[in-house]
């Protein structure tokens, strides 16, 4: 099992675009057509192509969980088809050692007009459980899913979160040497996300190599030691996954969209120091750069922190309202010192130009994210540092005496 | 950049590696196919009330229509009792055209898993076939009435049934793989084929001797493997003898061949599945 790995090396995937022939009755025309005028040129060929993967190279050793990030239509998934050898790379090579458990689609076996029971079975052993494992581990599969009274009814009567919930605990239980993950993580009811989390936080505790494609970046953060970004087939970023997930949004303006300023004040860069992670209740500083011409519009910047998870704004101020007078001209740096009363996720900070006579917005600058990693524990949207105490004697109304118990959590 | 490739290996020991990964999944696969057989049965058999009567039923009208022609219309004579000919040559046809009918739609009708989750492939059309098997184990019951009604006992030469049952699964096993690559290609094999299956039943000992056509045509339909296949059924069970020894040789062998290079191409294009479905 420490023997498991994943390796990609200068991976390239070709598609074609577009319709092929797929009916005899169109081949046979379109081969008249094509011994009568000639081959179609080279370049009418290469138009109908597109690379999906361009040179992709990575490698997850056992212990290691690689998220994938990146916006639709990047690629992600086609590594993954690639790494589930549904795809055959069209250069390069892809080395998977190891029983691959894919949690992908998980229900894409199913049939509605089979029960939960011999559902299970025959989902198992599409995913390569041996029949006697499946048999041996029913029972958990079934209370993991939690729709036990519903196991000898057609799957075409679940409803689609029990759909997801039965094949999830299904793929949950493959004991895999490695582990692909593909936007699996929102399955069911909150209750149940969570407990599929956790259950696929202990899978990538096991020593085993594990790849993570989402698009909730919090989960990427919290669950993997290194990541990707990828756009258009080619990896732009590697390394922590705070960085990646800092590139990503900045590069892609998410999740609000980015208007690059003809205004009077252009907002060019922004960065998030000392470290793109703090931890819950810690400061994080962000420096926005930018550049003024002459004007004389009032304007102020618009700082808003949105949660990813969630995509509420949790917190949002102006220069204007700190008492900050931007300069009429010239270029500049403003730091923005935020304290990170919040709990453990991913956050995106967006600018926003405004005009502060009108109540217009000029246009918006550049997205940071900050990842915020879990500190003092607490539960909710904010760090409220609450301070408690036992009063007690409370009845006597003259003396309050003092022994008083106090603690701040 | 251009990305360094690994050589491909060619020739003999590609074919080698081939077939070592074939072997390889085969065993690491065959609960799979279990399951995808007994799943396509428990459907056919909820779904259909009839049940085991779908499997019995065609063979069974066939045997009648032909049995009205050949014995009222025009007289065909035949060592053994008409019906008994026919339904002997029906039943392994019928478990040879539905084996196709069915592998030849197996991995379009499978699309989502085919494009989402990889397993061999060749478990589809394979389930199709397996299917088919045991509606022909169940048509059987309707042969082995027809023997006790006619008075024919079996002899020592049913010893050599499983060998002439091997000898078409192979065979049909080899055509499902083509048909089932084809079909996924090109969406009108499978109809282009139904006209095919039609003719090479007429090009078969099913319901007629076809050696009786002879000539040039006779000649080319000794071509077909799918004769010997069919007489061999008849001479085990039914006349106590084994098998034409050349005829039915050649079949086998012809089956074998099939079967290895059909299932080389299936195992070499099943990369580009899920690209073409």
């Amino acid at each position: 099992m420490s023997q498991s790995h994943l390796v990609f090396d200068h991976v390239w995937k070709k598609f074609r675009r577009g319709e092929r022939h797929d009916s005899l009755r169109d081949l046979i025309p379109a081969a008249v057509t094509w011994l009568m005028r000639g081959a179609p040129a080279a370049d009418e060929l290469a138009e109908q192509q597109f690379w999906a993967l361009k040179d992709v190279t990575f490698e997850v050793r056992p212990g290691q969980a690689l998220g994938i990030i990146g916006p639709n239509g990047a690629g992600k998934s086609t590594i993954l088809k690639v790494l589930t050898k549904i795809l055959k790379p069209t250069r390069g090579r892809c080395e998977v050692r190891g029983r691959v458990g894919a949690l992908i689609e998980l229900a894409a076996g199913f049939h509605g007009d089979l029960s939960g029971r011999e559902n299970i079975f025959l989902q198992g052993a599409i995913m390569g459980m041996r029949h006697a494992e499946i048999a041996r581990r029913f029972d958990e599969i079934v209370e993991f899913s939690g729709i036990a009274e519903f196991i000898d009814t057609p799957v075409k009567r679940y409803s689609s979160g029990m759909n997801a919930r039965l094949g999830f605990a299904i793929a949950a239980h493959l004991d895999p040497d490695v582990l692909l993950i593909d936007e699996v993580l929102a399955v069911g009811d909150f209750a149940f996300q969570q407990k599929a989390f956790d259950r696929i936080r202990e899978i990538v505790s096991r020593d085993i190599p594990v790849v993570v494609i989402s698009h909730q970046l919090d989960r990427i953060a919290s669950l993997c030691s290194q990541a990707i970004l990828l756009d258009h087939g080619a990896i732009v970023h590697q390394g922590e996954p705070a960085d990646c997930i800092a590139a990503y949004v900045s590069h892609h303006g998410a999740p609000s969209e980015r208007t690059s300023g003809e205004g009077p004040l252009v907002i060019e860069r922004i960065t998030v120091g000392p470290a793109s992670a703090v931890a819950s209740g810690q400061r994080a500083t962000l420096v926005l750069s930018g550049v003024a011409k002459e004007h004389d519009t009032p304007c102020s910047i618009v700082i808003r922190v949105r949660a990813s998870q969630t995509g509420q704004v949790v917190f949002a101020t102006t220069t204007a309202r700190c008492g900050v007078e931007l300069p009429a001209s010239g270029r500049f740096e403003l730091e923005v010192d935020l304290q990170m009363n919040v709990p453990e996720g991913i956050y995106f900070a967006e600018t926003v130009v405004r005009d502060r006579k009108r109540e217009v917005a000029l246009g918006s600058g550049p997205t940071a994210s900050i990842q915020v990693r879990g500190g003092p524990s607490f539960a909710g949207l904010v760090q409220m540092n609450s301070a408690m105490r036992v009063v007690r004697d409370a009845a006597s109304p003259r003396v309050r005496v003092g022994k008083r118990d106090e603690a701040v959590c | 950049m251009i990305a360094s490739e690994a050589p491909e290996p060619t020739g003999f020991a590609r074919l080698a590696a081939d077939v070592r990964e074939i072997l390889r999944e085969q065993r690491e696969s065959y609960e799979l196919l279990l399951q995808m057989a007994r799943r396509d049965l428990l459907l056919r058999y909820k779904q259909t009330a009839m049940g085991f009567g779908w499997a019995v039923s065609m063979p069974v009208m066939n045997m009648i229509i032909f049995s009205m022609i050949f014995t009222r219309v025009v007289r065909l004579d035949t060592d053994l009792p008409y019906p008994i000919f026919a339904y002997a040559g029906l039943l392994p046809w019928n478990f040879f055209a539905s084996s196709l009918r069915f592998s030849a739609e197996s991995l379009v009708k499978n699309t989502p898993l085919v494009t989402k989750v990889y397993f061999p492939r060749e478990v589809l059309p394979f389930s199709a076939v397996l299917v088919s098997l045991v509606d022909f184990g169940v048509a059987t019951t309707v042969l082995a009435g027809m023997m006790a009604w006619y008075g024919i006992g079996v002899g020592w030469s049913i010893l050599f049934l499983p060998v002439v049952l091997l000898v078409q699964i192979l065979f049909t096993a080899g055509i499902a793989l083509l048909l089932a690559m084809g079909n996924l290609f090109y969406r009108d094999v499978r109809y282009l084929f139904e006209v095919v299956l039609t003719v090479w039943m007429f090009a078969t000992s099913v319901v007629y001797p076809v050696e009786r056509i002879g000539g040039w045509l006779g000649d080319l339909l000794l071509l077909n493997p799918m004769t010997p296949i069919i007489d061999a059924y008849r001479a085990v069970i039914l006349r106590g003898e084994l098998p034409a020894a050349g005829p039915f040789a050649a079949a086998a062998a012809l089956s074998v061949v099939t079967l290895a290079v059909a299932w080389i191409a299936f195992h070499r294009a099943k990369f580009s599945f899920a690209e073409n479905i």
